[in-house]
């Protein structure tokens, strides 16, 4: 299709669906302008790599999303909020245990027996709902 | 009808179910304003799933009654640890921390105590007095008024002072963007998403709130893991006495007014109205040289302000749905979702409901108020909890909150990533409050301006021909130029002070 065999922007009384998210998208590419010219005037000062801590922690949030896609959601929480209490410092590994596990807890019985949400289904939740 | 409606604000305090939900949830935003990087909006972003079980009326008391105790509450951590608990208490830093210094803590907590509640029954009383009054004149608004406004909301992101105008801006329409997301409304067309049906009905937004705000700080806070607090103990919090009211009083009322009005103006909210009420306080101070040294006026400037700026916020979101601040976002979600849709509609067929919640809000003041003066030491001792502690909880309570929307999986992913966006947006400087707004904005400007040229058959130019659309769009105008034109003012006032 040409552009003039194209079906125009706005037809009839209304306007395509694709037009307002293109005008967005132009809007934004101005503004991207607009900033690349202010950033010129006013270089923004060098920023530091960052910390190793913040990298292992997006690496949480990706092995969480790997563990409960394919394990189960709560062992993928258990272990991501034990791995990230060690990251951020806590040398006491029984408290992260702990922690770790009675939150889990705390959340799936109370969400099961109290607001009833089910959870996924998953190697655990497999086990308990039968 | 007035009647009911003031007698349904008065039925709060008869009811004592409602009145223990205050109070717990008070103690909870307290708590949570007062420790740093959580505040308001990450707050009520992390309890909004929570509130789906629950009756409208106590759910969007639980939201309401988070805004306003986590807004004073991050006074406290800004007085004894220099570090605010939201961003509108930074201004509270500049001189209620130097007072804490000089042993004078007490004195600095309680008239922010007194300030903020004073601050926040005058907007109560203000939103309960103008929303209806508005709601009348939003009733002669159609498709190219409204449409207008919400650009108008949309401009003015460039005025909050985060970020800069141009990021706000970018932000702003970024989540305009993302609300396009999904199957068109009217034609069923599919727009990005890449052959995802999950996506069909579009980005849910309490996912993506809950991403941008928990779990993107959370990102936030891994990259201060070694900061220390150098915190200041203190014995009790102490009302203001004779001589400190007679100092902080016209500061006080000052800020009330300017609070409330920014407040009212969309996209502006609590952090912006803080700073104004402060340099206000300071401008109008017969001793404006001991601001930034302990001055009690700065304190009750900035906290007066920043609590009157709540009450304010919700007045576009409950008559326009158009949110007043950030946090003001997250609760008109929650309105949505309980269905209180917010407009003139809302103030004729569902006006005790409404009341209700501005009768929760004054008594969640009156609450943070006690709460502020007795416990505001025990509260401060929250931040003593690990960071390692408590932000693996916040994530575990950020997965539950997506998942328990639609109980589906693909709302935890959702979150997750823009957690990661969220924290990309902020380490290059731009705001994440620009990009909630966008996003609900953005079905209210599509749909408005589809229904615009439907009107007046596909002739786009007669929207500006409307006058009450030309006003907002003047505004607009004037709310996206106006960082620019001030910047100019003040550089050719240093320029002339300087010859």
């Amino acid at each position: 299709m040409t552009l003039e065999e194209a079906i125009p922007l706005i037809v009839g009384h209304s306007m395509q669906p694709r037009v307002f998210p293109i005008f967005l998208m132009a809007v934004i590419a101005v503004l991207n302008v607009a900033l690349i010219f202010q950033i010129v005037r006013s270089p923004v000062s060098r920023r530091d790599w960052e910390p190793i801590q913040t990298w292992a922690s997006a690496g949480l949030l990706l092995l969480f999303f790997l563990l409960a896609k394919y394990i189960d959601t709560l062992v993928a929480l258990v272990i991501v909020m034990f791995m990230m209490s060690i990251v951020w410092g806590e040398r006491r590994i029984w408290v992260a245990a702990i922690l770790a596990l009675g939150t889990t807890a705390f959340i799936f019985f109370s969400f099961d027996q109290i607001l009833q949400v089910r959870f996924p289904r998953g190697l655990l939740t497999d086990a308990y709902y039968g | 009808m007035l009647t009911d409606a003031l007698g349904a604000m008065f039925s709060v305090l008869g009811d004592p179910s409602l009145l223990l939900l205050i109070f717990i949830t008070t103690i909870g935003g307290v708590i949570i304003g007062a420790l740093p990087g959580l505040g308001a909006t990450t707050g009520a972003a992390l309890l909004l799933p929570f509130t789906l079980t629950m009756d409208p009326v106590h759910a969007i008391t639980v939201l309401t009654t988070i805004y306003v105790s986590a807004t004073f509450a991050g006074s406290i951590t800004a007085i004894l640890i220099n570090t605010p608990g939201t961003a509108a208490a930074a201004a509270t830093c500049l001189d209620g921390y130097p007072l804490a210094q000089r042993g004078e803590a007490g004195r600095a907590l309680g008239i922010a105590v007194v300030a903020s509640t004073i601050g926040g029954i005058f907007s109560v009383v203000v939103l309960a007095i103008a929303a209806p009054l508005l709601a009348r004149v939003a009733y002669e608004f159609r498709p190219p008024e409204y449409f207008a406004l919400t650009i108008f909301g949309l401009a003015m992101l460039a005025s909050i002072s985060q970020g800069g105008a141009i990021r706000n801006l970018m932000g702003g329409v970024f989540g305009v963007w993302l609300a396009t997301i999904g199957a068109d409304a009217t034609t069923g067309v599919e727009r990005f998403m890449f052959g995802n049906y999950d996506l069909y009905e579009g980005l849910n937004f309490i996912p993506v709130l809950v991403g941008l705000f928990a779990i993107s700080e959370l990102l936030v806070q891994s990259t201060t893991l070694n900061q220390v607090f150098e915190r200041i103990s203190m014995k009790a919090v102490k009302l203001p006495t004779m001589a400190d009211y007679r100092k902080i009083w016209k500061a006080v009322l000052r800020s009330c007014g300017i609070g409330t009005f920014i407040g009212i103006l969309p996209a502006e909210g609590a952090t912006v109205a803080s700073m104004i009420g402060y340099s206000e306080a300071k401008r109008w101070s017969k001793t404006p040289e001991e601001f930034g040294k302990g001055a009690v006026e700065g304190v009750a400037g900035a906290e007066a302000a920043n609590n009157a700026a709540t009450g304010g916020a919700m007045v576009p979101t409950l008559v326009l749905g158009i949110p007043g601040s950030g946090t003001t976002a997250v609760i008109l979600v929650g309105l949505l979702v309980h269905g209180l849709r917010p407009g003139p509609h809302l103030f004729t067929e569902q006006i005790e409901k409404v009341y209700a919640i501005f009768g929760a809000m004054f008594v969640a003041n009156v609450m943070f108020f006690i709460l502020g003066l007795f416990a505001a030491k025990l509260f401060a001792r929250v931040t003593l909890v690990p960071r390692g502690m408590l932000w693996p909880v916040v994530l575990a309570f950020s997965v539950l909150g997506a998942y328990s929307l639609d109980q589906a999986m693909v709302d935890v992913y959702i979150a997750l990533i823009f957690g990661v966006i969220g924290y990309l947006f902020r380490r290059f400087g731009f705001a994440l409050a620009p990009v909630a707004i966008g996003l609900i904005l953005g079905e209210m400007v599509e749909t408005n301006l589809q229904n615009s040229l439907k009107m007046f058959d596909g002739q786009w130019w007669m929207i500006p021909m409307q006058p009450l659309a030309a006003l907002f769009l003047v505004l607009a105008v004037l709310g996206i130029s106006q960082p620019y034109i001030l910047g100019y003012l003040s550089r050719r006032k240093a320029a002339q002070q300087q010859k």
